[in-house]
């Protein structure tokens, strides 16, 4: 797509493109990679944001420097265009908006009384109260998650502007006052039936085409499965996300997901790569308006989100128009300290949360996520 | 008369037997039923549990036809998969009947040492293996594709352990009437072992046909998309269509499934008499 | 004195042959897996990525006794193995006695059913058993039917039943499998031996025990080797039926070195430590089973 937008300037100007599933691309560059053989990979690559940093601390010599690059970064987020830096030096452009979104059944939430309005600017605690009325009246959940590598304490601690990492970039979970007030919310919601608590992507799915979750909470990407349930056309409304009770930083504002462009050092030609990437993804709101409803993928793009395109209403939402709002959500969202232990942290987490709702005490859990966590970050 | 009544009798006695293989082979064939009929429903449908067939697996088909190259893949996986059965016989099979008829101490040592390949994990040796691989420009290659393949333990095993049955005496007569060593193998043994033939066939094709990780690290380019590799990819992305998935998975199992009908016979049924 | 001359060359020429024959075999296996280990193993002694690595001697096998999570594991791949390979032998071994049986009309079919389910691919094998088994799925619907249950239980989400979902899966998927190497074998009894014992008046079970387990004895070997080597390397399942979950309850040690290279902070070296113990447990328990079994010599 970006390819054909290019050439049409750019006479003989052709692009190869490689689908590869996500995992798949991440087990091939680390293999590439670790073998110390960069000349397979690709001259551009797009890869998962909350992946970026472990590569970039473990290979750092795979990534081409793009300060020289002739854009204005400033046009992305704060947080987007921190995921893919390292003192001060970009190395992605921010493509994919991970911004979230909380979506709701409004026929549901009529049942029991309430409306969208009612879930907008709220907190968690609000949020509980509702969500046990509504699981009483209709039998429904309000939130639908993941129990292994979901990622709803994730945004609500990063919601805060924290993470589960101190500025330094140590293990931060025991004793981490934020981090403890997402859990103690998350433990207590799923305690009361308000969190329907799911093993696996595809249940996760399930509670949403087969009816039984009245709401979900995530990365703005989550609309194209909702939109694939046909039935529900015009029942869901999106709004954002309640925000953590009693913390100052707190916001209704999250990430989770997204992606960025990223051009290795195998390219040969990166002048012409990074004219590429700039001419499209880093500075054209119409290339992101042709590509919206072909890909439906949202732009970083702060731009993009004013376009006419962008703020075409959506039938499936009740005629909000999502993409324009979504685009300006994710300029509200606070940044954080990433990490490239991302991935050890939340399964650490995760793990912990199960234990605390299976009975556990909340202290020894998160005690032993802090071990555990540590223990990934030596070596 | 008689015979008659003695075959009544035995099928009356294998009653049991038989209920016993009907719920296995449901328990065994339903998972299969499910994918088919998922793949004649919307991804909506499949989400939400339903059995049933529906009437829309034309709809999937066209969508798979139109996202992925699903007739080059089909055309790959076959070719990488019947040219690593054929050689992966060929070379596991000398060598289980070498190992098995000339045993003597030395090649017993051997072939521990060799089996001791087979519990080698895969995840230990992908990053030195690639950069062997990358060195030796194989990177891209069918043969790339195969060699990590062709030689396993498992099958030298396999063929040694039934080469035990081929009676020596066939090889001392063979032996006498002036064929060599490799006339024998291949004029004696060969046809005799079909079963064992027909058994590892079926393993080894399967095998190929599924194999994921390795394939999926050296091969680069998109023209070189397996099955396994396609259905990958309809998983990829933000929404999966599970009914377009399950049309890609069924024509991902059904070239295996044929290849065990087809070669079930050969070695199942009997062929003792050959080998006296 | 000529005689004996020509004999010897004989000899010598069949020793030749028989090196010979095993010659390709063995050099692609040293080449394809030898080598590759023998990195590994210098991996192993290192730490860091790419190009970054360093010496550091034991301490990657050091850091194991320390990582409660791998030793979570291990417990985990020991439990599958103890309980399932067993059953699933047996029911191989059954099954192939059964369908062997010249008597039995529909013999191709059945066979063919018994084997499918290791030719359905993974992807729609993991997905039918987490719909199957999910709190609103097929069994629990069937179970509250039956008033066994009153409400959905969350199988996948308990950790005992997790375990027993995974076994049922692994069950499910290799018996057929097995099954085919135990038909394969059984053309090698002659059907003689059989109609001998049924003259001496033994019954099916009889036979079964005392006919045919004693001649499968070398395919029984070869496959208790294979499964406890697929066992301990069990991978699919954990990932793709309950990600290791619920909190590491059902992660298998494969699942859990992938994650150290592919999902987490790639740390090769400790990964490659991890799969060397791997490599020896499998190694110990193959040899073990051996010299049990191999009574030849």
């Amino acid at each position: 797509m970006a390819g054909e937008q290019y050439a049409k300037d750019h006479p003989g100007f052709s692009v190869n493109v490689i689908e590869t599933s996500s995992d798949d691309c991440q087990t091939k560059l680390t293999t590439c990679a670790n073998a110390g053989d960069y000349s397979t990979m690709p001259d551009i690559v797009l890869m998962q944001d909350n992946s970026y940093q472990k590569f970039l601390l473990s290979y750092p010599d795979a990534f081409t420097d793009l300060s020289s690059m002739d854009i204005n970064w400033d046009d992305f987020g704060a947080l987007k265009q921190a995921y893919s830096m390292k003192d001060g030096v970009h190395y992605g452009v921010p493509f994919d908006n991970g911004g979230c979104i909380a979506c709701y059944r409004t026929d549901v939430l009529d049942e029991a009384g309430y409306t969208v309005a009612d879930l907008t600017d709220i907190t968690w605690s609000r949020f509980m109260e509702i969500g046990k009325d509504v699981h009483e009246k209709t039998g429904k959940y309000l939130l639908t998650s993941e129990a292994a590598g979901g990622d709803t304490i994730m945004m609500m601690i990063q919601s805060c502007g924290a993470n589960w990492v101190d500025d330094e970039g140590k293990a931060y979970i025991a004793g981490n006052e934020v981090g403890e007030k997402c859990v103690d919310i998350y433990a207590e919601m799923i305690q009361n039936d308000v969190v329907k608590l799911v093993n696996n992507w595809d249940e996760y799915i399930s509670t949403i085409t087969g009816g039984e979750a009245a709401g979900v909470i995530n990365g703005n990407w989550i609309t194209a499965t909702l939109m694939s349930t046909e039935d529900q056309k015009g029942l869901w409304e999106i709004t954002n996300l309640p925000k953590v009770d009693g913390v100052d930083s707190a916001t209704n504002y999250a990430n989770n997901g997204g992606s960025s462009w990223y051009i290795t050092s195998n390219c040969q030609n990166v002048e012409l790569a990074m004219d590429f990437l700039a001419k499209t993804f880093g500075s054209s709101t119409e290339f992101y308006d042709a590509i919206l409803p072909e890909t439906g993928a949202v732009a970083c793009y702060l731009p993009a989100g004013e376009s006419t395109v962008y703020n075409e209403p959506n039938a499936f939402f009740n005629d909000q128009p999502i993409f324009a709002t979504i685009v300006e959500y994710s300029s509200h969202i606070p940044a954080f300290k990433s990490t490239p232990y991302h991935y050890e942290a939340r399964e650490a987490v995760n793990t912990a949360i199960v234990n605390i709702v299976g009975g556990t005490d909340k202290a020894a859990a998160l005690d032993e996520a802090q071990s555990t966590l540590e223990f990934k970050m030596t070596e | 008369m008689t015979e008659k009544k003695n075959k009544s009798a035995i099928q009356r006695r294998l009653i049991p037997t038989y209920i016993f293989l009907i719920i296995v082979s449901f328990i065994s064939v339903f998972p299969l039923y499910w994918m088919i009929s998922a793949a004649t429903n919307t991804s909506t449908d499949v989400s939400r549990g339903r059995i049933l067939p529906g009437g829309y697996l034309a709809e999937n088909f066209k969508n798979l036809l139109a996202q992925q190259p699903l007739w080059k893949a089909l055309g790959n996986s076959f070719f990488y998969a019947v040219l690593t059965t054929v050689v992966c016989l060929l070379i596991c099979s000398i060598a289980g009947y070498g190992f098995e008829v000339y045993h003597d101490k030395a090649k017993d040592k051997l072939f521990s040492i060799l089996l001791l390949a087979m519990m080698v994990p895969q995840v230990a040796t992908m990053v030195p293996l690639f950069q062997m691989f990358s060195k030796a420009k194989l990177l891209n290659t069918a043969v790339g594709f195969i060699l990590p393949m062709i030689s396993t333990p498992f099958m030298i095993m396999m063929f040694r352990q039934n080469a035990r049955a081929f009676p020596v005496d066939i090889i001392e007569a063979a032996r006498i009437d002036g064929l060599n060593e490799v006339q024998i193998f291949f004029r004696m043994f060969f046809p005799t072992m079909r079963s064992t033939y027909a058994a590892a066939g079926v393993i080894a094709f399967m095998n190929a046909w599924n194999a994921y990780l390795w394939p999926k690290v050296i091969m680069t380019d998109n023209n070189s998309i397996t099955m396994p590799m396609l259905i990958a990819n309809l998983i990829t992305g933000y929404v999966t269509d599970y009914g377009m998935l399950m049309c890609g998975v069924l024509f991902c199992s059904i070239p295996t499934m044929i290849v065990f009908f087809v070669l079930q016979k050969q070695f199942a049924e009997g062929i003792t008499g050959a080998v006296k | 004195m000529d005689a004996k001359k020509k004999g010897m060359t004989l000899l010598a020429k069949q020793r030749a042959a028989g090196w010979a024959f095993l010659t390709p075999a063995a050099l692609m296996i040293a080449i394809m897996s030898f080598y590759p280990m023998v990195r590994a193993f210098m991996i192993s002694l290192q730490k860091g990525t790419g190009a970054n690595m360093q010496f550091t001697g034991f301490s990657n096998y050091q850091r194991i006794l320390a990582d409660k999570v791998f030793q979570q594991s291990i417990g985990n791949t020991f439990l599958y193995l103890i309980i399932q390979v067993p059953i699933m032998l047996v029911l191989a071994i059954l099954l192939a006695q059964l369908l062997n049986n010249r008597d039995l009309k529909l013999r191709g079919l059945f066979r063919t059913c018994v084997f499918l389910p290791c030719a359905t691919s993974l992807v729609s094998y993991a997905l039918i058993f987490r719909s199957l088994f999910a709190t609103d799925g097929l069994i629990n619907s069937v179970l509250m039917k039956l008033h066994i249950l009153d409400q959905g239980y969350n199988f996948l989400g308990n950790a005992l039943s997790a375990k027993i979902v995974i076994i049922i899966a692994l069950i499910w998927r290799w018996t057929g499998y097995n099954m085919v190497f135990y038909l394969a074998a059984l053309q090698n009894i002659e059907y003689s031996v059989y109609e001998a014992a049924k003259i001496d008046g033994a019954n099916g079970w009889k036979t079964f025990w005392g006919i045919t387990v004693p001649l499968l004895k070398p395919t029984i070997i070869m496959t208790f080797i294979m499964s406890i080597n697929g066992t301990l390397q069990l991978f699919d399942e954990s990932v793709n039926l309950t990600k290791g979950g619920p909190a590491n309850t059902t992660i298998t040690m494969s699942h859990y070195i992938y994650n150290t290279c592919f999902i987490n902070v790639p740390n090769f070296g400790y990964a490659s430590a991890m799969s060397f113990l791997v490599f020896i447990m499998v190694a110990v328990l193959a040899f073990i089973n051996l010299k049990v079994g191999d009574t030849r010599d």
